[in-house]
């Protein structure tokens, strides 16, 4: 009776974490309508989204962040940032939203360190010609010999550069003395061919999606598009303060546009949900407190805890499932297409993956499959909220890397590959940490985790070799080499070795459970190395998200796992543990 | 003689060979930082010992001198240990266990096997002139459902001549057959490249990794006679006699790579000072040796050859040349075209140093040729990122009576006559395209192994799996 109570609690518990705040915020009729503004479809990097995704992409792209705090105490959400910024406010410009971290780029720039690091456009501003100097000294450098200086300058020029594209796509150019008006038409088909947001959608008498401000311009050949001058009229009554002006022109707007195009609308409101329920950082949480549920309930051995622990690991499965689903939805790609969805969907099936084992192995071993399905899932979905860092997550594909196919084939059986792989070493690295500081590792639990161990080795070298093999025949297909010993390609190739090397070793009798532990540690380098560090070399075509602490935070990792490998070499008197099974 | 089978019966050998290759393969990756793909595929994977440069494992600022080397095994010599080990093994492990008719009809079914794997590999019943028409699922789909039809048979004939062993067998079986084909590739593809502006009509490849040497005699416009000299001849300080020409060719220098043509006036005095006293565009231009290029993508080296042409009779200089790969059209996408001509004795050449050049012709002798009809390129709105390029082409071979229009695109290749045409580039202002062509006879070999071995593998797996439950019960 009270298991089924504490049982219910926790469901309950789980269900308030992922419901909170996915209802849209009320507004009073008498406010500005920001929700209603950010629904407005809107097309940038290829991509139809709501106003609210491209917001929270640049704020998070500018300043690491989903919303800001003002200098009077105010939070702003993204969306009204931007609308702050499009409107033509002058406060926008005030906000601090430029994340600075180098001290570096700091004094070159002169200004001061601050707690949070970030700074407002205008205290960028009177720096402006010094930051396109150094920018242009580094961009005139070969990539490779850029240092780390030259690679954040030119960060922040972007960052700069992408605020203020933005900016000058939404202005009005109505304002603009007629004679300057020529002038201004070739700067907007400069700024065109940048990558700047669609804001006006195709409706009666336009077929392309076109910036706000070039569907504004009019001029001797040229008259002003009517329905861009009402969402011109909204913004400038968002600047002057008119909330029924705002209202009226937004809804007119909307629902012109609604009715000449209702595709553009299309999956608009999903898109929304999607953002506030947020499921990945919500899961990520939820994994670490289910990881610490399980440590504390194995090593005291309390079934309770580890009964929670797998309720709340299977309630935050279903939002992550969830949200791999939806992005498939709304981008119409398979799950995995870059870094982040990469990390995302290891995440998953790393969860999976724990969550199979608890269920295989519920009788003698319970626990240990939720703890390794949670920190591997809490850990890939922290390395992915940094990964989206660098704009929208969900981008349209290059043109040879557009195949829908493969990329359901290969890549999701490479991303298997790898999960199984990082499961095994995570099994080998609480092996030897329990074996050694714990006396929880007894004989059986011992022969069971080499049991899980070996299993999972058996299903990592089938998904590993099929994937890499998948992925050859995509480039046969595509440029017909089979293989052609691209660094992405040789380090899925190395893991599969290194499965095989497991393997035989174990048939060949050369080792029994430690060294089995031991070399599934070192498992977690050659698979961290494959998925991240081929990256940093810069070659090839896989060679997509270079980022610079990446690499400093691999050689953390590899460090780690090679002192646990070190570890594992302790004889074994010294293991608390005991003298075990070897 | 003993020890020798021992050696090759030990696991202990299997797991220091994937040992070894994991190596090699670590180190062939971080090569790649500093040199192209095909100069670290010879050095370190195709050839039986490998020589690891030292420097590459280290940060590049440390300046670890460039001739540290080490000797290694190469990805030949450990590919073949690999298998010999892989085949000791099973022919002393993994015994056949079938007697009577039951060893009879497993032989017929291995037999049956290797004819579809056969059937598959030289694609048997499919188009001769085979392309993506509607949806390119559908193909990779067919072509692994081909390997699994194979994988089948195979699976058949080894469960009834090894019973429990016939996942393991088939598996290394598909491994061993994946090594065969990448042994055979590895010495028998050839990859070329084709550049046509729309409209053109063109008959030839162009060689990726071979170059001549082209004097095409044009002294009578209606019958021109090319004499090739291929690039492994022109060794540095050998004279040439070609047969049929007035006049000897002196190499003077073979460049790996070479730097795209500058005014002489453009180049440092010290530069120029040292430079030849070149004929024909040399006299103009600065074209040097310079570092091979680096990475697997983009860029791709211009080998140039300085020779001076002397009179076979008299033994007087005719001058000397420097002719670069730079000076030939199809590899600058057609932005200039600068042949060097030459006249020797009242006979006129034209002269390259291009990619070997290859005409089309389909196994019946019959020669083809593609006319590009039209080229399209994609953007995704309102960026520069490319979404799709395709290529309209005809292909006309009068011989065999194939006249058709097909269309090319990412992805989406064309098969015909043994070779593959696939979409990879484009000229200046999408006037053109560049397609790359391969032929590689054993192309189907991947997909077969590939399904072999997950075949072979899933069954085992099963198998161990099951066993483990039956241990728990």
């Amino acid at each position: 009776m009270l298991r089924t109570i504490i049982r219910l609690l926790t469901l309950f518990f789980a269900a308030f974490i992922f419901l909170i705040g996915i209802a849209p915020p009320k507004q009073a009729p008498d406010t500005f309508q920001t929700q209603a503004f950010a629904r407005l479809p809107l097309k940038y990097e290829g991509r139809r989204k709501p106003v609210d995704t491209f917001a929270r992409n640049l704020l998070t792209v500018l300043s690491g962040r989903q919303s800001i705090r003002t200098d009077d105490g105010r939070s702003l959400s993204a969306v009204e940032w931007l609308l702050d910024g499009i409107s033509g406010k002058h406060e926008a410009l005030d906000y601090k939203v430029f994340r600075i971290e180098n001290l570096d780029v700091l004094s070159s720039l002169g200004l001061e360190e601050r707690k949070r690091f970030r700074y407002s456009y205008m205290e960028l501003a009177p720096r402006m010609e010094e930051l396109d100097q150094l920018a242009r000294t580094a961009f005139a450098k070969e990539n490779r010999a850029r240092d780390l200086y030259d690679r954040q300058i030119i960060r922040l020029s972007n960052k700069v550069f992408l605020f203020e594209s933005t900016l000058a796509s939404f202005e009005d150019p109505s304002v603009i003395p007629l004679e300057q008006r020529l002038a201004t038409a070739q700067r907007y088909m400069q700024l065109e061919r940048n990558s700047i947001p669609l804001a006006v959608a195709p409706h009666t008498g336009q077929e392309r999606w076109r910036p706000l401000m070039s569907s504004l311009l009019s001029g001797p050949m040229t008259s002003a598009d009517p329905l861009a001058m009402k969402y011109a009229a909204f913004l400038q009554a968002y600047r002057v303060g008119d909330v029924d002006g705002f209202n009226r022109s937004l809804m007119e707007y909307g629902s012109q546009l609604n009715e000449e195009n209702p595709a553009a609308f299309h999956k608009i409101g999903f898109e929304l949900f999607f953002n506030r329920l947020d499921a990945f950082v919500r899961a990520k949480w939820m994994y670490l407190l289910v990881f610490l549920l399980s440590c504390f309930g194995w090593l005291l051995r309390k079934d309770g805890l580890l009964d929670v622990a797998g309720i709340l690991m299977a309630a935050s499965f279903i939002p992550h499932t969830f949200g791999i689903v939806a992005r498939c939805f709304l981008s119409g790609y398979p799950p995995i297409t870059n870094l982040y969805s990469s990390a995302i969907f290891i995440g998953w099936a790393a969860v999976a993956c724990g969550i199979i084992l608890e269920i295989g192995f519920r009788d003698r071993t319970r626990g240990v499959g939720n703890l390794i399905g949670s920190i591997a899932g809490f850990l890939t979905l922290l390395i992915a909220q940094y990964l989206a860092g660098d704009g929208d997550t969900m981008e349209q594909m290059r043109a040879v890397l557009d195949t829908r196919f493969w990329l359901a084939t290969h890549v999701i059986t490479v991303a298997m590959g790898y999960v199984a792989t990082f499961v095994v070493g995570g099994m080998g690295l609480f092996y030897i940490l329990a074996g050694l500081f714990t006396r929880r590792l007894d004989a059986a639990t011992e022969d069971d985790m080499y049991r899980m161990m070996y299993g999972t080795t058996c299903f990592a070298l089938l998904f590993s070799f099929v994937g890499t093999v998948l992925g050859g025949l995509w480039a046969d297909d595509s440029w017909g080499r089979f293989w052609g010993w691209d660094p992405k390609e040789n380090g899925a190739l190395l893991i599969v070795m290194w499965n095989a090397i497991l393997l035989h070793a174990r048939y060949g009798r050369m080792i029994r459970h430690r060294g089995f532990a031991v070399m599934a540690v070192f498992g977690n380098i050659v698979t961290a190395w494959s998925w991240f560090g081929v990256n940093q070399l810069s070659v090839g075509l896989h060679s997509y998200g270079f980022t610079d602490s990446a690499g400093f935070w691999l050689m953390v990792f590899v460090l780690s796992q090679l002192v646990v490998c070190g570890l594992g070499f302790i004889p074994s008197p010294y293991w608390k543990s005991g003298a075990g099974v070897e | 003689m003993n020890k020798v089978i021992d050696f090759f019966l030990s696991l202990k050998l299997t797991v220091v060979l994937l040992a070894l290759g994991m190596v090699l393969v670590f180190a062939g990756t971080l090569a790649q930082v500093d040199r192209d793909i095909w100069t670290v595929m010879e050095q370190y994977f195709r050839c039986y010992i490998a020589y690891i440069d030292l420097y590459i494992f280290f940060p590049r600022n440390w300046n670890i001198p460039h001739d540290l080397r080490i000797p290694f095994p190469g990805g030949f010599l450990i590919g073949c240990l690999l298998s010999l080990n892989l085949i000791a093994v099973h022919s002393s492990t993994f015994k056949v266990l079938a007697r009577g008719r039951r060893l009879t009809a497993g032989l017929l079914a291995l037999i049956l096997g290797v004819i579809v794997v056969a059937g598959v590999m030289f694609g048997w019943g499919t188009a001769p002139v085979a392309i993506t028409e509607d949806d390119a699922f559908w193909r990779v789909f067919f072509r692994l459902g081909r390997g699994t039809l194979a994988a089948g048979v195979l699976f058949f004939a080894c469960h009834l001549l090894y019973r429990q062993r016939a996942g393991m067998v088939m598996l290394h079986g598909g491994i061993l057959f994946l090594l065969i084909g990448e042994f055979v590739t590895a010495h028998f593809a050839v990859e070329s490249s084709m550049t046509l502006e729309e409209g053109e009509t063109v008959s030839y490849v162009d060689r990726t990794r071979e170059f001549e040497l082209a004097f095409t005699e044009t002294t009578d416009p209606a019958r021109q006679v090319v004499t090739a000299i291929p690039h492994r001849m022109l060794k540095n300080g050998d004279v040439l006699h070609p047969a049929g020409q007035p006049f000897d060719i002196k190499v003077h220098r073979y460049m790996l790579n070479s730097n795209s043509p500058v005014p002489l006036d453009n180049v440092p005095a010290a530069n120029r000072d040292r430079y030849p006293a070149y004929e024909g565009y040399g006299s103009r231009l600065y074209i040097a040796a310079k570092r091979s290029v680096s990475g697997t993508m983009g860029e791709r080296n211009a080998p140039a050859v300085d020779v001076e042409l002397i009179d076979r009779e008299s033994g007087a200089s005719l001058g000397r040349y420097i002719l670069t790969t730079w000076f030939y059209p199809n590899f600058v996408k057609r932005a200039w075209d600068m042949p060097t001509h030459i006249g020797v004795g009242g006979r006129s050449y034209e002269v390259y140093f291009r990619p070997k050049r290859e005409y089309l012709k389909s196994p019946s002798g019959s020669a083809y040729a593609i006319t590009l009809l039209d080229f399209r390129h994609e953007r995704y709105e309102g960026t520069q990122m490319p979404r799709d390029f395709s290529s309209e082409i005809r292909l006309v071979n009068q011989g065999d009576e194939v006249d058709r229009e097909l269309r090319i695109w990412m992805n989406n290749p064309l098969r015909y006559a043994r070779r593959t045409f696939y979409q990879s580039g484009y000229l200046p202002d999408d006037s053109g395209t560049v397609l790359q062509v391969v032929r590689n006879d054993v192309w189907m070999i991947p997909y077969l192994s590939c399904m072999i071995v997950f075949v072979g593998m899933t069954a085992q797996f099963i198998l161990t799996f099951r066993h483990y439950l039956r241990r728990d019960n």
